[in-house]
């Protein structure tokens, strides 16, 4: 069974098909499995633990395995220097995975301090040459800024922080395909996971929360930015206290393709979020192609520099 | 009815909110079903098991092809679930609107009284949601108060605001004006169950989604907080780039309906309507005839008027 749990240490656990009766022999870290003998899709469950709580909600699969093809072909046609034989590299290997994530809650208070600049026209003298070639003092109207010093305190809710709770997939991936819609997400249910790949979250709370907490401060940061007054600013500061923080976990829907494009790499892994389609993943540079476009600049800059000198 | 409130910002919850709506902290799951350690999940009409299937967005049987509905994401309309009662009988509006005719004032046609005919007086109850609610105000402004060269300076703050009882409509047949003047003259102390109300009362349905209404009730609290903003906080007379951001607490919404009366009357072939309040008689928003005749006498006096005191400047 695919997981991304990655290099985390797993232990097997035992089950009994519900529908044939084969032994089957299970990976603690899956959630979800397909019987080899009679194919029949199942649910196991578990009783949450500290380190491994049960799923609170699951966003549903929107995106289809050939539509999320599509995305990423399109996504490494827009990296100019990828590897050609990536971006030829047949799509085969595909699969749909809910991944577990944290959704992180909190209430943030800030003190903030910042440089507001305040512009306003002035009159300057200068001097310039007149007709007849001599200095005159002249005026004109230029824009100058003053600097305010402001300080404050602001209050808001932190509510859309998604991190992964899973160990085989860190948490800078996962955001290269957010945001998840959040409107539609649905409690836990068996049967939306039932016939897909599904993790137990192999991260515990306390192991995301620094990847939240990071998510939290860019946000927050982000907000402060667009709330200052005056027609500029700069050297924004803020300390944050993050209070009544709550952690909820949710299974996230991911189709995750292995392509292999070197036979001597290790294969590629990309993703597409499952409900909205967004396509990423770390894509190798190609450092022939750099090379390629380099040689082409420098030579059109001497081509340049020649034409100038004759 | 207890109505379940978040465990952080104590705002309502709706028995269907997976996620506070103010702060999105989970709301517990009312029962867990007890499951068995492994579970294959079947087909209601053949048996066999079921996988979710994207297109159909739902578990679907590979073998009769079946799909088993899964619960909604529910959005329902709201729904009135309190009432003010009708306080002011047909009679008496009958004849507060006659009162209400004869004191429109000098504009109004000499005949006003004699040619109007009531055409049609009912009562209804119009809905809109009343709500209760705390917010850490947080602002940010430019204003001319300790401005040196530029016309402008920042300033901040923060300010703790309650709403209480605040009234908005959710009524597509009565304008905002027409709201405006029938609002502060309700008595919400008088609030009944809407069980108790008549059989034959009409009662404007809300013809909008909770997620809706909530979008509505939150942009209304943000435009009263930057009123009031600017209005006791930011120092100076002259103010720009406002920016307000409220952290909500404890917010509690009603969807209750409110009486009124709706005349329609005709004078000289024309239909006027009025609504007059159903607990305030003399509470009364309406359109009524102009004389244009007289305007035009007026009109005429003041132009002459006008005239004569220039001619009056000009020979001195």
């Amino acid at each position: 069974m695919y997981t991304l749990a990655g290099a985390m240490t797993v232990s097997t656990e035992h089950y009994d098909c519900e529908s044939c009766g084969a032994g089957l022999v299970v990976s603690d870290v899956q959630r979800s499995l397909v019987c080899p003998y009679c194919a029949s899709p199942s649910v196991i469950h578990r009783e949450p633990e500290k380190d491994r709580p049960s799923p609170d909600f699951v966003i549903p699969f929107v995106i289809e395995d050939k539509t999320a093809s599509e995305k990423v072909k399109a996504f490494l046609r827009s990296k100019y220097f990828a590897p050609s034989s990536l971006k030829e590299a047949k799509l085969d290997n595909i699969r749909g995975i809910y991944l577990p994530g944290y959704l992180y809650t909190a209430c943030a208070d800030s003190d903030y301090r910042a440089e507001i600049g305040e512009e306003y026209l002035d009159e300057e003298k200068y001097q310039a040459r007149d007709q007849n070639g001599k200095f005159v003092t002249k005026t004109r109207t230029v824009v100058r800024t003053e600097w305010y010093t402001l300080k404050g305190k602001h209050s808001m809710y932190l509510k859309d922080i998604v991190v992964s709770a899973s160990a085989g997939l860190p948490n800078h991936e996962l955001e290269a395909v957010e945001p998840f819609d959040l409107r539609f997400i649905r409690r836990y249910s068996p049967a939306i996971i039932s016939g897909w790949v599904s993790e137990e979250a192999s991260l515990s709370k306390a192991d995301s929360k620094s990847s939240a907490h990071e998510e939290s401060m860019a946000e927050i940061g982000t907000t402060l930015n667009r709330f200052l007054p005056g027609d500029k600013h700069r050297n924004l500061s803020y300390s944050t206290e993050l209070r009544s923080e709550t952690v909820a976990l949710c299974l996230l829907p991911l189709w995750v393709f292995a392509v292999r494009y070197h036979p001597k790499k290790p294969p590629l892994r990309l993703i597409v979020n499952g409900q909205t389609g967004e396509a990423g993943g770390h894509v190798p540079t190609s450092w022939v192609k750099v090379l390629i476009l380099l040689s082409i600049l420098i030579g059109i800059g001497l081509l340049v520099y020649l034409w100038s000198t004759q | 009815m207890n109505q379940q409130r978040c465990e952080q910002c104590y705002s309502e919850i709706e028995a269907e909110d997976l996620r506070c709506v103010i702060c999105g902290v989970v709301t517990p799951e009312t029962e867990k079903p007890p499951r068995p350690a492994i579970e294959v999940l079947r087909c209601d009409n053949c048996g066999a098991a079921v996988s979710y299937d994207v297109k159909h967005a739902a578990p679907r049987c590979g073998f009769c092809g079946s799909t088993t509905k899964l619960e909604e994401i529910s959005d329902p309309l709201e729904q009135t679930e309190k009432y003010l009662s009708l306080d002011v009988t047909t009679e008496n509006a009958r004849q507060a609107f006659k009162t209400w005719l004869g004191g429109k004032g000098f504009f109004a046609p000499s005949d006003l009284l004699e040619q109007t005919k009531l055409e049609k007086i009912h009562p209804l109850w119009w809905t809109g949601w009343v709500f209760d609610a705390k917010a850490q105000v947080s602002w940010t402004a430019d204003s001319n108060a300790n401005a040196r060269e530029s016309d402008w300076a920042p300033h901040s703050g923060q300010v703790s605001y309650n709403f209480d009882n605040v009234l908005i409509s959710a009524s597509r047949g009565l304008s905002d004006a027409e709201v405006q003047t029938l609002a502060p003259h309700y008595r919400l102390e008088a609030i009944q169950s809407k069980d108790e109300l008549p059989n034959d009362a009409i009662i404007e349905q809300f013809e909008t989604q909770r997620s809706a209404a909530r979008s509505k009730i939150i942009h209304n609290i943000q435009t009263m907080a930057e009123a009031r903003v600017h209005q006791h906080e930011v120092p100076g007379s002259r103010v720009r780039n406002l920016h307000v951001h409220c952290c909500l607490e404890a917010l509690s919404t009603e969807r209750i309906a409110f009486p009124v009366y709706i005349l329609a009357y005709r004078y000289r072939e024309e239909l006027y309507r009025v609504v007059l309040h159903g607990q305030k008689q003399d509470v009364i928003a309406g359109r009524m005839p102009i004389s244009w005749a007289k305007v035009l006498l007026v009109t005429s006096f003041l132009l002459l008027g006008l005239g004569v005191l220039g001619y009056w400047f000009s020979l001195q």
